[in-house]
């Protein structure tokens, strides 16, 4: 590992948490921060969701709970038991964050209530990523990814024309969570390194799904419409998913704001000589109220993917950029591991892993003096909990009977 | 209520349209002096996207706009003059974040590039957060959030098996995943700022940021060497786990059942027969998951979608009415007891409706208060307060088109 400095060097942040918090915690360990994650003995939500390594079951196996953890120390504890609190409340008193998904109302019936811990430790931030916030008729809902999608309204907007909303791959509603709760807590970091005041974050899931309407809360405010979802279908001519050679790509000929790229759409098109492109220039072409119509579409589509047919989402992507035409491939991650743009800047980075070697999504940005840095594998269920105990002061004999009760592995 | 956590310090921002924008405010609500450097001559675009109030287009109007730059002071500095190009280095020296979102080069070409800002003030974080960071092969290729979503595998993935993909429907890198990784980076750059003195360059890639949402899906193919297909509404271990129709036109439930007791009750909430609700383990509902999709779509779509989910909801299933608009803003009770939704005063676009944040902080402020600037609303009192003109300098920049 090398020597450089790291952004978040000091930080020690005790993470009682999963689905929600897990991506939030690694944010923090890979710029420098010490971050302990606090499981039940069972091992913490993650570890029992699919896809796992090589198919096969197993706490140590989950991948979405690798990701989400790698460069992070784990140390099973038991807080429901009275001394398993006890130690959490030690490590809270030496942390500069407790980081935390649990029922609003949980972590105080277990003798760890947040304000509590920040009176004991008055520098401390405790946040808390929970689907609703700790307050309000929704506080103690069941949820899931797909229920705060729904509840933030981006659901909504993804999907087809014609039929159901589709949730957006990749739990992103607990990834805003995770994302919004990353950037709060450092705020409330900032304060408390300055200030030496700490504080409680109420982070809530929904709300942060409901900063990614883009901008259908105002047109219901402004205009009084209601933004639907477009899938399956061009949203103007020009605007959306055709199919090419081997898959599809994304076409914005109108671009956002005005339609700015038009003029090269058809300059591209004019130039590859595809059969009807000079209806394109005839009047109408290029304003949104004419581009809107089913006629103006269907014209379009049927020139288009006359013309994609027989080139790759590849070819049409490079070759749509020197046309200044903003275009992208389809792809699938495959595609995404082999690009040379992410090649040539080291984007993925090798982890030994699974009895392996695997490459891992890497920097997320590149500081040039405090470098992000992936500090391991995720660790193994319990994997750090002695360690961590005797740096919070407990002596061998301690730990032991801890063990022999059931309260940490 | 103390000060606002981020008071003191000063962001000179050059970023335009969606992510860039969407990162500095995120500052500039904490308290952050985020100063949006803009031009006439080369308007942020998405000042000219809708909605407007009444549909009426306006540079001052566009509620997209708005919602991406509460907080913030716009002045306005032409940045193909050389005077103005100076004003905004005099801006930069004294600022502790320079931020931008152009393709590469374009801040070379202004004079503030790393290598001259970093000159000018060594304690500065730079953040540059361009499509596909500043080097490689593509760095000068142009896109958008939905294409970018495309590029990096989101927005294949997301689709209903069979179909066309379909994403978000958004330019969705644009509004979460690049916005908090920058602000996050920031702050944690200004950190290191505090206690070394030493600013900093942050590269953002918005493919890699966006990528970095994606983890396990990459890992499937790094790992297990197959890519993933698209599953719709369906996860990869619960069932049923999906969308279904409710009563009435274009209403949709969420429902998400995690473990045997939940199966029971919506079983017996929908009346579904016997058969499908008795011994039907996990395992078994996720290989039958088409038919019992199909089973319950049939009984839901004469449920109202609200009531439907508050009954489950009530049982202790994961159940949502698929909120369009109208929903979030005007018909969730849970979104209304947070004051989630704020009414701002404009002075062109009257009470506008505007996002909070969606976090709360027990001691300091998280309240929004200031409404997005017009274009150019704080030219003068930037130059005045910030730079210590004096009125006759500032007269003849104007009248000469540097200030505009």
């Amino acid at each position: 590992m090398s020597s450089c400095a790291r952004a978040l060097e000091g930080i020690r942040v005790v993470e009682l948490g999963g689905a929600l918090t897990n991506y939030c915690g690694k944010l923090f360990a890979e710029l420098g921060a010490d971050v302990i994650l606090i499981e039940p003995p069972g091992g913490s939500d993650l570890r029992s969701q699919p896809p796992y390594a090589d198919d096969e079951e197993g706490v140590e196996q989950s991948l979405g709970f690798f990701y989400r953890n790698t460069s992070k120390r784990s140390a099973v504890i038991d807080i429901e038991s009275p001394s398993g609190a006890e130690v959490v409340r030690k490590l809270a008193a030496t942390a500069d964050m407790v980081l935390e998904d649990r029922p609003p109302g949980y972590l105080a019936s277990v003798g760890l209530d947040p304000a509590r811990l920040i009176e004991e430790n008055p520098a401390l931030v405790v946040t808390s990523i929970t689907p609703f916030g700790q307050e309000g008729p929704y506080a103690q809902f069941a949820h899931a990814d797909i229920v705060c999608m729904a509840l933030g309204g981006m659901l909504w907007m993804g999907g087809y024309d014609d039929g159901p909303p589709v949730r957006a791959v990749g739990d992103q509603a607990y990834m805003a969570g995770s994302l919004f709760g990353a950037v709060s807590a450092m705020v409330a970091l900032t304060h408390a390194e300055i200030r030496g005041e700490g504080q409680h974050v109420d982070v809530s899931v929904q709300e942060a799904v409901a900063l990614g309407l883009e901008n259908a809360a105002q047109y219901y405010d402004l205009e009084c419409r209601i933004r639907r979802r477009f899938g399956g279908t061009q949203r103007e001519a020009g605007f959306g998913v055709f199919p090419c050679a081997d898959g599809h790509v994304f076409l914005l000929a109108s671009g956002i704001g005005g339609n700015r790229f038009w003029a090269n759409m058809v300059s591209w098109l004019l130039h590859e000589g595809v059969r009807g492109a000079e209806i394109l220039e005839r009047e109408g072409w290029g304003e949104s109220d004419f581009m809107a119509t089913d006629h103006a579409k269907a014209v379009f589509w049927d020139i288009f993917t006359a013309f994609a047919a027989d080139r790759t989402k590849k070819d049409l992507y490079h070759d749509s950029q020197k046309w200044r035409v903003p275009l992208g491939p389809v792809n699938k991650p495959s595609d995404v591991l082999a690009s040379a743009q992410l090649q040539d800047r080291g984007y993925f980075v090798d982890v030994e892993a699974f009895g392996r070697t695997i490459a891992v999504p890497g920097a997320p940005y590149k500081l040039s003096e405090t470098p992000w840095q992936l500090g391991g594998a995720a660790p193994k269920l319990g994997e750090h909990s002695d360690e961590v105990l005797s740096e919070a002061g407990f002596g061998a004999a301690e730990i032991a009977e801890l063990r022999r009760e059931g309260v940490i592995r | 209520m103390t000060r606002r956590p981020l008071e003191g310090v000063r962001i000179v921002d050059f970023c335009w349209v969606g992510a860039g924008s969407y990162a500095t405010k995120l500052l500039a609500d904490q308290g952050a002096d985020v100063i949006k450097i803009e031009s006439r001559a080369r308007l942020d675009g998405i000042r000219l996207s809708g909605p407007f109030p009444g549909g009426v287009q306006g540079v001052n109007k566009s509620g997209y706009f708005a919602d991406r730059n509460t907080s913030k002071r716009s002045c306005t500095i032409n940045m193909k003059t050389e005077e103005g190009q100076r004003i905004a280095r005099d801006l930069v020296a004294g600022a502790d974040v320079i931020a931008n979102s152009f393709t590469p080069g374009v801040m070379e070409r202004f004079g503030l590039g790393w290598d001259d800002v970093q000159r000018l003030n060594p304690r500065i974080v730079y953040l540059a957060m361009s499509m596909q960071g500043d080097g490689g092969p593509e760095r000068d290729y142009l896109g958008y959030g939905l294409t970018i979503s495309a590029l990096v595998g989101l927005h294949g993935l997301t689709a209903i098996p069979g179909r066309l993909p379909v994403g978000t429907g958004t330019n969705y890198p644009d509004h979460i995943p690049n916005p908090c990784h920058a602000a996050f980076a920031v702050l944690a750059a200004l950190r290191h700022v505090r206690r070394t003195g030493e600013g900093q360059y942050i590269d953002l890639a918005q493919t890699e940021a966006t990528i970095s949402v994606l983890g396990p899906a990459m890992l499937e193919f790094s790992v297990n060497g197959r890519d993933r297909d698209p599953i719709g509404n369906a996860h990869d271990r619960y069932a049923p786990h999906g969308v279904y129709p409710a009563a009435g036109e274009d209403r949709w439930i969420a429902i998400a059942v995690t473990s045997d007791e939940q199966f029971a009750a919506l079983a017996d909430t929908l009346g579904l027969p016997e058969s499908m609700s008795r011994g039907l383990d996990e395992a078994t509902r996720r290989e039958r998951r088409a038919h019992i999709d199909d089973v319950i779509a049939g009984a839901t779509a004469c449920f109202d979608s609200v009531e439907l989910a508050t009954r489950l909801q009530k049982l202790g299933v994961p159940a949502a009415p698929v909120h369009d608009a109208a929903g979030v803003v005007d018909h969730d009770p849970q979104l209304a007891a947070r004051d989630h939704w704020v009414r701002l005063p404009h002075a062109e676009m009257g009470e506008s409706l505007y996002n909070a944040p969606p976090f709360r902080f027990s001691r300091t402020a998280s309240e929004l208060e200031v409404a997005a600037p017009l274009l150019g609303e704080h030219t003068v009192e930037v130059c005045r307060e910030v730079l210590g003109m004096d009125e006759a300098e500032i007269a003849r920049l104007t009248a000469e088109g540097v200030l505009a």
